[in-house]
């Protein structure tokens, strides 16, 4: 399948925090969402500001559109859409100025697309978006994300101060965006539960590293957890363990088939597994 | 460019609003005035002080995401920084009109206040030469440092571009051989001089720029 965005390899060291990213690879196809998951401090804004150029990596290549993106080449970034966390815009601009100043940038800014977002999320036009709330300033962030007409809407925690309705609202936002099969979404995030909603894709990012990709419906019907005690971990294959967490009377066991593991250890007791349990078990368990 | 000129104009316009009020009315004052000294620090603060609000848009984009955002715009790095460049010559030009229409007020009311046409000249060069002098040691700088250190590195610009000239006036008064023409003539090292290095603080901005990570 042809990828809007592929990473391959892609490296960075800060030698002042000692953070790296480590190469990481992955893609995200056309006419879907990726999500792309990980703690706080995992490496998922670093992993962003590689593919957009804000921060130069060290090795790998980013290709978006088939090709990788230099500082001179504006016409791909025509073609992008991004939402940071937090405040995107000067806080003593209005919507009105925004627009206009968009305008200047994109050639296809598409003044009557944005004052129909600003209208459907209830942002006024004339006030200061220093005034606004935090939801509103990132429903603001999506709705000039939008209005260009971009193919790649780049996400970087563009759900996480918003509440379940506002949420829930944005996300069908992106699925609608992605109804047309050239349009892709990277949605970084740490809240599990909205990925579980839109993403095609996930990718699970530990510590600079990726740990797990996998599509998401695999990861909830295939992928399971088993309980087991002590004396039943001792006797699985250690090939079946991706990772297991201790608990107080329990391990837990993340395998990457519920169903052939189901038939093999009929004593365990095997249920679904959520993608925060995934993250979970991933992030704070072992492996054998 | 069109949109980097406009995100320019409306950074500053805020602090701009307050400082063309308070130069309408101190240009008032001073044009009603007859003070020689008054009027020459109106044209030259007039000046820097424009440039000095241009140049605190470049910090103000680092208070919120924004200036990180503009570099996933489709526009070059160096067109950021080009459009800083002229944003500063376009409000010290601001500066510039404010200077001169108080002076020609002041000059219909009283007649002029300078000894030549030169003096009046000079002065006005004072002050772009110090924006200018200002603007070409504020961008690299700042964009070398890092932006929490936005506000010091403008007044240390300002600071330095006033020693600047001072050094240039200076040493251009020790070696020139009094003639009528020395006044011309050290008009011209000023202006050249800050222009030089207005211009060639364009190109090392860049470097720097394009190799910092936000």
């Amino acid at each position: 399948m042809e990828s809007i965005l592929e990473l391959k390899n892609i490296s960075k060291t800060f030698s002042k925090s000692n953070f790296t990213l480590e190469n990481l690879s992955f893609s995200l196809p056309y006419g879907s969402i990726l999500g792309f998951v990980g703690e706080n401090g995992a490496g998922k804004t670093t992993t962003i500001g590689c593919i957009l150029n804000t921060i130069r990596k060290d090795s790998g290549t980013v290709k978006l559109f088939g090709q990788e993106m230099q500082d001179d080449d504006t016409a791909l970034r025509e073609k992008i859409g991004v939402v940071y966390d937090g405040d995107n815009f000067p806080g003593f601009w209005t919507a009105k100025q925004l627009s206009q100043v968009m305008s200047g940038f994109y050639s296809q800014w598409d003044h009557a697309l944005f004052q129909k977002y600003l209208q459907a999320f209830g942002l006024p036009e004339t006030q200061k978006i220093k005034q606004f709330s935090r939801g509103m300033t990132m429903k603001l962030a999506i709705a000039a994300a939008l209005s260009h007409h971009p193919q790649l809407l780049i996400l970087d925690e563009a759900t996480s101060g918003l509440d379940p309705i506002m949420r829930d609202e944005m996300l069908d936002v992106f699925l609608d965006f992605v109804q047309e099969e050239n349009h892709s979404i990277l949605l970084s995030s740490h809240i599990t539960s909205d990925l579980e909603k839109v993403a095609d894709h996930i990718a699970f990012i530990h510590d600079g590293r990726l740990i797990l990709t996998a599509s998401k419906d695999d990861l909830i019907y295939r992928y399971a957890v088993l309980r087991c005690k002590e004396s039943q971990f001792q006797m699985l294959d250690p090939s079946d363990v991706i990772a297991f967490r201790k608990r107080d009377f329990q391990i837990d066991v993340l395998v990457s088939d519920g169903k052939t593991a189901e038939k093999k250890y009929k004593d365990i007791v095997t249920d679904h597994v959520s993608i925060d349990e995934i993250m979970l078990l991933l992030v704070k368990g072992e492996s054998l | 460019m069109k949109g980097l000129l406009k995100n320019n104009f409306y950074a500053t316009l805020p602090g701009a609003k307050t400082l063309i009020l308070v130069m309408v009315l101190v240009g008032a004052f001073i044009a009603a005035v007859i003070s020689q000294s008054l009027l020459i620090a109106y044209i030259v603060l007039g000046i820097i002080g424009f440039s000095e609000i241009a140049l605190g848009i470049a910090k103000d984009e680092f208070s919120c995401k924004w200036g990180k955002y503009k570099l996933t715009l489709p526009v070059k790095r160096a067109d950021i920084i080009k459009s800083q460049f002229l944003n500063q010559l376009l409000w010290m030009a601001v500066g510039i009109v404010f200077a001169i229409i108080v002076t020609a007020l002041s000059w219909l009311l009283h007649g002029s206040l300078f000894d030549t046409p030169l003096d009046t000249v000079t002065t006005f060069v004072m002050g772009i030469s110090m924006s200018l002098f200002a603007g070409a040691l504020f961008f690299p700088l700042f964009y070398c440092f890092g932006e929490e250190r936005g506000n010091v590195l403008i007044g240390l610009s300002l600071v330095c571009s006033f020693g600047f000239d001072c050094a240039i006036v200076t040493v251009f008064n020790y070696y020139a051989k009094p003639g009528p023409q020395k006044s011309l003539l050290g008009i011209i090292i000023l202006m050249a001089a800050s222009l030089l290095a207005f211009g060639l603080s364009y190109p090392l901005t860049v470097r720097i720029f394009k190799r910092r990570e936000y």
